[in-house]
């Protein structure tokens, strides 16, 4: 027992007060403080605060055989004593008493870090009123202190009047001396269990919360937090002009509350550049130089691309990060990438692109290193496991599973965190059957849809362009029929044969004759775009059918 | 994300619209809005450029006309930048309109006009 993390001075008692002498030299029975001794047990230390401090109490309060025990620690923040366990008088915790430092009974010990003794409470100058309230008589209270630092009171209380000795005082500070170090440490290992639930959070919040429908394809993502400590690992899918759509993924180096913030950061940035439609390349170049102009230090792999659904086209740029892999048609390969630096890692880094064509039906999957990196196994070695196991997927949320189930170890924890995002290019069907909303908004997307599966039939661009206009003016006076108030729809059947395609745009509303220039132009359109066009008018609805050859 | 965007630049006593994207009966109103708002009565002259504009439809002509008759109100007058073949040249010629509406090829032969 080390005494000298008590400093005793000569203070002049108040009131009711008894300032205590050292205790050193008085022997404490083995009997009592076996049970107090093992309180720097490192093993208590990790149960955790509240833990830690239930069971500290409960052993004071038998070594000494009184009726309350408290704990009050010291925030410094605002220089007060909290009250923070109790046995007996919880009443004090609940209420959340809170001493200012050098008033009172527990304040005077902790300023002054000294002992103190009062034989009897009405005769003392005692600030917390619970104390009194619950008839308390008799108090003895010493300072927690760790390395010349208080971090606390440790008081005990008789119900009866009860002349605490020095031999409870040499109890009692063996109990503080043997309990500070330890709620040092829970106190540290709390607030380290804190910082990793903020950076789960901030993680989770920094995450798409779900997948947004781009440009109709199918899509899936997941994300494994690390059991020990969150990383930065991110990522992001999202529109693009055009209908184009934008993938990204990434990994910060590093761990914790940190991490996840720069992560946060790093995905905004990309998207932001990426709206700018600079492409794969230069918004990595871009995000470079953002990490770069960052005044910490810090470093990140990354890869973006972009697919263009029209042409099945996907540009791939990365920065250091692992390659992506291709799933399709009961095969899986992974996508060479050209070699570059992570971003952050050289001062004027650059980056390449690469185009790959997806196959109809084919999924792109980008993922971290979390899901591949395991201790005493080569890299390689697992990405073939990652594919030998997603090669039979159909589909992008099945890729992930199958990933997940063959990967990441079902006991122990991930020692990383693992993001993976796939997206599939979806078979184009040989006709199209459209049941859509009666709003001007459905028209991009209608607009989309329509130039892929022209795309692969193969019309050149520009009949695709005219047909595409046409489509769309003769949708347009769909949605203007649908004055109701009800919610309108219109259907769009589209199919090919003999060299030409034939489109059927009908709705439920009554055939308006064009109102004014603009709808007569809308017509017009029509008509020069189509070879030939039949409007049916009746009651129930209006169908307009068009037809146009194409050339392959 | 935006179907079209409009940048502007001021110069002189023109004020130039670029206009990108698609345009249909989902923004052209809007887009009608914000140009004739952000086109200050002191310019003499608008010139909305349609080069970098993807898709036009009647929707999307229907906003020049009434972009011209706004500006005439005020005294000022329209300039549009179509190059030959880009999408809204070939939107104004299936439309049947190309002969009513005066277009530049460029940018730069538009402000020479002023």
């Amino acid at each position: 027992m080390r005494n000298t993390d008590l400093e005793f001075r000569e203070v002049a008692p108040r009131a009711g007060q008894i300032v205590l002498s050292p205790a050193a030299h008085y022997v404490v029975r083995p009997s009592q403080i076996r049970t107090l001794y093992q309180l720097s047990d490192p093993a208590l230390s990790e149960m955790g605060l509240e833990e830690f401090l239930d069971e500290l109490l409960l052993r004071v309060r038998d070594a000494l055989a009184v009726d309350t025990v408290a704990i009050l620690l010291y925030d410094e923040e605002s220089q007060q004593l909290v009250a923070r366990a109790a046995k007996g008088i919880e009443e004090e915790v609940e209420q959340g008493v809170r001493i200012p430092n050098g008033v009172g009974f527990a304040g005077r010990i902790a300023a002054e870090r000294v002992a103190i003794f009062i034989a009897d409470v009405d005769h003392a100058d005692i600030l917390n009123p619970i104390l009194r309230q619950k008839g308390i008589r008799s108090l003895l209270g010493v300072p927690l202190i760790v390395e010349g630092d208080l971090i606390g009171v440790l008081h005990v209380g008789s119900l009866r009047p009860r002349v605490f000795g020095e031999r409870d005082l040499a109890v009692l500070q063996v109990a503080a001396a043997r309990a500070a170090p330890g709620i040092e440490r829970a106190r540290l290992f709390s607030a380290l269990e804190h910082e990793h639930r903020v950076a789960i959070l901030l993680q989770r919040s920094l995450l798409p919360k779900h997948l947004v429908d781009v440009a109709g394809l199918p899509t899936a993502a997941r994300y494994l937090p690390a059991s020990d400590e969150v990383g930065g690992d991110w990522y992001d899918l999202f529109e693009l002009p055009r209908g184009r759509l934008g993938v990204a993924i990434g990994d910060v180096v590093g761990h914790g509350l940190r991490a996840a913030a720069l992560m946060g950061q790093l995905r905004t940035a990309l998207h932001a550049y990426a709206l700018e439609e600079h492409g794969p390349a230069r918004t990595l170049e871009l995000l470079d130089r953002f990490v770069q102009a960052m005044p910490e230090q810090a470093m990140a792999t990354a890869a973006y691309a972009v697919l263009d659904p029209d042409t099945a086209a996907l540009r791939i740029a990365s920065a250091g990060h692992l390659p992506p892999v291709l799933v399709g048609h009961g095969e899986a390969r992974v996508v060479e990438l050209p070699g570059a630096p992570p971003l952050g890692a050289f001062p004027y880094g650059s980056f390449e692109e690469r185009e790959v064509s997806l196959g109809s039906g084919e999924t792109v999957v980008f993922y971290t290193d979390g899901l591949v990196e395991r201790p005493r196994v080569g890299l390689m070695e697992s990405i073939e496991k990652f594919i030998a196991a997603v090669r039979g997927a159909a589909s992008p949320d099945e890729i992930c599973d199958l990933a997940v189930g063959a990967l990441v170890p079902l006991e122990g924890g991930l020692r990383d965190d693992v993001a993976i995002v796939a997206v599939q290019h979806d078979e184009v069907p040989a006709a199209l059957r459209l049941h859509l909303p009666a709003d001007p908004r459905t028209l991009a997307q209608l607009r989309r849809t329509l130039r892929r599966w022209l795309h692969k039939l193969g019309v050149d661009r520009r009949t695709a362009s005219e047909i595409t206009l046409a489509v769309n003016e003769a949708c347009a006076n769909a949605i203007q029929h649908a004055y109701s108030p009800a919610p309108a729809e219109f259907d769009v059947h589209a199919s090919a044969s003999d060299g030409e395609v034939m489109i059927e745009v009908s709705d439920t509303g009554r055939w308006r004759s064009p109102r004014g220039q603009n709808r007569g132009r809308g017509l017009t359109i029509i008509d020069a775009s189509m070879d030939e066009v039949s409007i049916e008018s009746a009651e129930t609805g209006t169908r307009v059918v068009m037809r146009r050859g194409i050339r392959r | 994300v935006r179907l079209a965007d409009v940048q502007y630049a001021d110069e002189d006593s023109a004020v130039i619209a670029r206009l990108s994207g698609e345009i249909d009966m989902s923004n052209a109103d809007s887009i009608r809005d914000a140009i004739t708002d952000t086109t200050p009565n002191h310019a003499l002259m608008l010139i909305v450029d349609l080069t970098d504009v993807d898709y036009l439809d009647s929707a999307g002509i229907q906003l020049l006309f009434r972009l011209e008759e706004d500006l005439r109100s005020r005294g000022q007058k329209l300039s549009i930048v179509i190059p030959a073949g880009s999408p809204a040249n070939d939107s104004l010629t299936l439309a049947g309109v190309s002969r009513h509406v005066h277009t530049h090829e460029t940018l730069d032969e538009a402000r020479r006009e002023q």
